[in-house]
């Protein structure tokens, strides 16, 4: 047998069900299709705003003079930082308004616990293109101005240096006459002497001696316009210690740098007001605009990339499905492998942007995404600014979050997924159910067809009831079978007659034979009468025939004709062996029975005709002078009986075919035998409720033929007074 | 005077060798073939004995048919099937149209004759007026039987028997207590065909008649495997 042939494929519903799973693609394809989407609207975002941050950059082609005014190399200067202040300041000599600037502290002269005497903590701000400063000088003694004294150098005072736009020096001292407002005065060169005797009104300031009064001191606030210093913001800063006031010497000038050697200024380190006035109008809500030098120093920068998050009101189920879908899609982006999503890595999306504007610093327009916290996204173009021999001298970078464009998305696939999930639920159940449907039909059909003809291959109904007004294919299948049955019905019921008909038609023509034989026989001359006999003979063999035939054929009904009574299957046995000794004296035969009376609900000729064929049958096929062993057991509620015989074995295929009709293993040569006799066997054993088997003996020397009847339960009919011997003398 | 026996048979052979052989007992034989013909000839005349066979040409009923209106005609008239059509049911209705026997075919002439004979004797004896029985009676327990007269009865009550049943039972009697074995028993039908089943099945309808008369009738007794024996009560 081949190996394949028992591989039988999935049933009906397991079919329609992984046809099912296919419809799994679609969300998958909808999903690719979002994905190219997204990353089309990206790309589009992109574009616009490396066009925004291109056209940006043309506003400063060519402007170098925004650019160059700051040192090449930044790290040469000491830089002091300014703050943007975000409230307005008042002059008072206190940080009241300054906010969170009030903590950058930056100290000049003195060690990290106290400041020494004429040290100095600054903080520096800036609001509204002022520069705010305010220091809390430890002094010893304070010295202020005498005014009758021309020269400025004789108190204590603030110097201020600085480059003006136009590249001149610029020097300004604070003179401090008094607690309160401040003079300022543009100095000539040698610090001693104002150059004009008008005091310079933009640089305003406020001096309280509150500051520490236990150690000395005071606390100076003024402020001075962004413009003064110009585009590059160098600016120096020292105070002048004066303690004697007799003398007025200058005992101590502690400064903003570090060295007194180098060059005098420190670098104010603050957005380059230019730039921002050229941008400030540019910004638009979910951008944010950067100019960064070559050196990549942030020159300007306005708006945040962080469009207004419209307030989240959705209900709890609707976040906690949105977290599924979440999920979902990074197992979906899992799986289909599409994921250029640069959140895994923020360090790496940093490098990105970093990379970007390098990139753009070296003349590439560029833009990468980058991801700037958990779920926030941006993108970064970054656009070269070139100056009139294309050198780069910076760049304009543009971010904006891609916030919208991710929600679009997630609201899209949030809508293919329960439009995919409905409609897979849905075609799920429905083909779920029709296969359902589909296969009870079909195996109500197959259930019932299979009824339609017994074991023995007998016709039990004609047409099928199931399925019989279907139109679909199943209909017709059933109706196509209920028409085969038709048809076989007729078949059968032929060839069912068959034997009848046969006897019929032919115990005419017999009855012509026997009675012109008969009328014969007086005329027959001596010697001829042995003619005569043969042909009778053969007359009576042709009638026998069809007598068995016919009465095969009949068995089935004439059975239901019979009585039954309870019998004692002991006793019958016993009397039927011993009268089959008397009549088949040379054939020996053993019976073995039991002690004890053995009840069945039997038509006891009927139980005799199938002993007959039994014998027979083992008679016929026994070794010669080998004995047929005839035995009755009983089980506890069943009785068997054995009819064992030496002889051929059955092949291995015919035990269950050996009870058919017209199936015999005789050889080929055998006559007057068509199978009928153990047929017999087996509808009287059935119709009896028992059963019929013919099994090869242990030993292989023989065959046995056993029959297992129920055992009555209810006591047999009483059985009258015989008196006599069971085996009465024959007549 | 020569007794009339009618022959309705559609075989033309079968019919002229029946003929024959009742001819040469003397009797008178007037032959049908089909039930037309039949009807025509019981029209002119009714015979003392008729013998039918059941299948005439097309016509399927055409015995039972002819017997009705014979018995209809002359009731006590001895009618005999003799047919092809054997099975139980067909005997059945034939017996209870009033039929006096049933015989299969294929027949024995010897024995149709015989048959023939026996019930025109039996005829006669009943028309004698007498239902009691003979000098011929023979008495066993309640068994009576007048072999003479083909009678029966079981205490005291007529038990209508088929011809075959009773010669069966008439052999089964004359040893009582005896086994019977199927070949003697086929002897008594006198058919040249019978089965131990055949036996089996006139057995059972002899015991069934006596049951309705008694239903605690146990005196025919299955000898299995050999035949038959009437047990004493």
């Amino acid at each position: 047998m081949k190996i394949g042939s028992k591989i039988r494929g999935p049933r009906l519903g397991t079919k329609l069900t992984l046809l099912g799973v296919a419809l799994l693609v679609l969300p998958y394809f909808s999903y690719l299709q979002l994905a190219e989407m997204e990353r089309l609207l990206v790309q589009g975002q992109s574009h616009a705003q490396l066009l925004t941050a291109e056209g940006i950059s043309t506003l400063f082609n060519g402007r170098e003079d925004l650019f160059r005014d700051l040192p090449v190399n930044p790290k040469d200067y000491e830089s002091l930082r300014a703050y943007p202040i975000e409230s307005p300041v008042r002059l008072d000599g206190t940080l009241a308004e300054w906010g969170e600037v009030e903590t950058r502290v930056q100290r000049f002269g003195g060690a990290d616990g106290a400041l020494a005497d004429a040290g100095f903590d600054l903080v520096l701000g800036e609001r509204a293109g002022d520069l705010y400063a305010h220091m809390r000088i430890r002094d010893d003694r304070a010295v202020f101005r005498d005014p009758r004294y021309l020269s400025l150098d004789n108190a204590d005072h603030v110097r201020l240096s600085f480059i003006r736009p136009n590249g001149e020096e610029g020097r300004a001292a604070i003179t401090l006459q008094a607690p309160g407002v401040t003079t300022t005065y543009w100095m000539q060169p040698d610090w001693r002497f104002a150059e004009t005797g008008a005091p310079e009104t933009q640089i305003k300031g406020y001096v309280t001696a509150s500051g520490a009064p236990a150690d000395g001191g005071y606390q100076l606030e003024f402020r001075m316009p962004l413009a003064l210093l110009g585009s590059r913001r160098y600016l120096g800063l020292s105070f002048v210690d004066v303690d004697d006031p007799e003398s007025r010497t200058i005992r101590a000038i502690t400064q903003t740098l570090p060295t007194a050697g180098k060059a005098g200024f420190n670098l104010v380190v603050y957005r380059s007001p230019e730039v921002l006035q050229l941008i400030e109008g540019l910004g638009y809500s979910g951008a944010r605009i950067q100019v960064i030098d070559a050196q990549h120093r942030v020159r300007a920068d306005t708006g945040s990339y962080r469009a207004e998050a419209a307030p989240d009101t959705q209900a709890d189920w609707t976040l906690r499905v949105r977290e599924w879908f979440h999920d979902i899609r990074l197992w979906i982006e899992g799986i289909a492998g599409t994921s250029e999503d640069p959140s895994a890595d923020p360090g790496r999306s940093d490098a990105l942007a970093e990379e970007a504007i390098a990139a753009a610093l070296a003349g590439e327009p560029i833009t990468a995404r980058r991801l700037v916290e958990d779920d926030v996204e941006i993108i970064v173009a970054a656009h070269p600014i070139v100056s009139k021999d294309t050198t780069v001298l910076g760049a304009v970078v543009v971010e904006q979050d891609i916030d919208h464009i991710l929600t679009f998305q997630r609201e899209a696939l949030e809508e293919v997924m329960v439009v995919a999930v409905s409609c897979l639920l849905a075609v799920f159940l429905a083909m779920a159910a029709f296969s359902g449907r589909l296969a009870w039909r079909i195996r109500t059909l197959r259930r019932e067809a299979a009824r339609a003809i017994d074991r023995y291959g007998r016709l039990r109904k004609q047409s099928l009831e199931s399925e019989r007004s279907a139109g679909d294919e199943i209909g017709d299948l059933s109706r196509s079978i209920s028409t085969m049955l038709t048809r076989l019905h007729q078949h059968n019921t032929f060839l069912e007659k068959m034997p009848r008909t046969l006897r019929h038609e032919i115990n005419n023509p017999l009855n012509v034979l026997s009675t012109s034989l008969e009328s014969l026989a007086d005329r027959v001359e001596a010697g001829d009468e042995k003619y005569l006999k043969s042909a009778r003979r053969g007359v009576l063999r042709i009638g026998s025939i069809v007598q068995n035939l016919a009465d095969a054929a009949n068995l089935e009904e004439s059975l239901v004709a019979d009585d039954f009574e309870v019998v004692d299957i002991g006793r019958l046995l016993g009397d039927y062996v011993a009268n089959l000794r008397l009549s088949q004296q040379g054939h020996p035969i053993v019976f073995r029975g039991v002690a004890h009376p053995v009840h069945a609900r039997v038509a006891d000729y009927r139980i005799e005709q199938m002993l007959d064929k039994i014998v027979d049958n083992a008679i016929d096929f026994h070794h010669a002078n080998s004995p047929i062993k005839v035995q009755l057991d009983t089980e506890r509620d069943f009785l068997r009986i054995t009819v064992a015989n030496r002889g051929p074995t059955l092949p291995d295929t015919g035990e269950a075919s050996l009870f058919e009709s017209m199936v015999s293993h005789r050889g080929p040569h055998s006559r007057m035998h068509f199978g009928l006799g153990l047929y017999v066997v087996r509808a009287i054993a059935e119709y009896h409720g028992g059963t019929v088997r013919a099994l090869n003996l242990v030993d292989g020397t023989g065959v046995a033929i056993m029959v297992e009847l129920p055992v009555a339960t209810e006591a047999p009919a009483p059985i009258r007074a015989d008196g006599q011997d069971r085996l009465a003398p024959r007549a | 005077m020569a007794k009339t026996i009618a022959i309705v048979e559609d075989d033309a052979d079968q019919r002229a060798n029946y003929a024959d052989a009742i001819t040469k007992k003397g009797y008178e034989v007037a032959e049908y073939a089909s039930r037309g013909s039949a009807l025509e000839g019981f029209e002119r005349s009714l015979p003392d004995l008729a013998i039918l066979d059941i299948v005439l040409g097309e016509e399927f009923d055409a015995g039972f048919q002819l017997c009705r209106d014979l018995l209809a005609r002359a009731p006590t008239l001895p009618v005999i099937f003799l047919t092809e059509r054997i099975d139980e049911i067909d005997k059945i209705s034939g017996l209870r149209l009033g039929a006096w026997d049933y015989l299969p075919k294929p027949i024995s002439l010897e024995y149709l004759v015989e048959r023939v004979s026996s019930l025109l004797r039996i005829d006669e004896v009943r028309s004698s007026g007498s239902d009691d029985a003979g000098p011929s009676a023979r008495r066993l327990g309640d068994l009576t039987i007048e072999e003479s007269a083909l009678l029966v009865s079981w205490q005291g009550t007529r038990i209508d028997l088929s011809g075959t049943e009773f010669r069966m039972l008439a052999k089964l009697v004359r040893q009582p207590g005896h086994a019977i074995s199927y070949d003697t028993l086929m002897n008594a039908t006198m058919q040249s065909l019978v089965t131990n089943n055949t036996i089996n099945t006139h057995m059972r309808n002899i015991r069934k008649k006596f049951e309705k008369v008694d239903p605690d009738f146990a005196c025919i007794r299955s000898e299995y495997g050999f035949g038959y024996r009437w047990a004493g009560q």
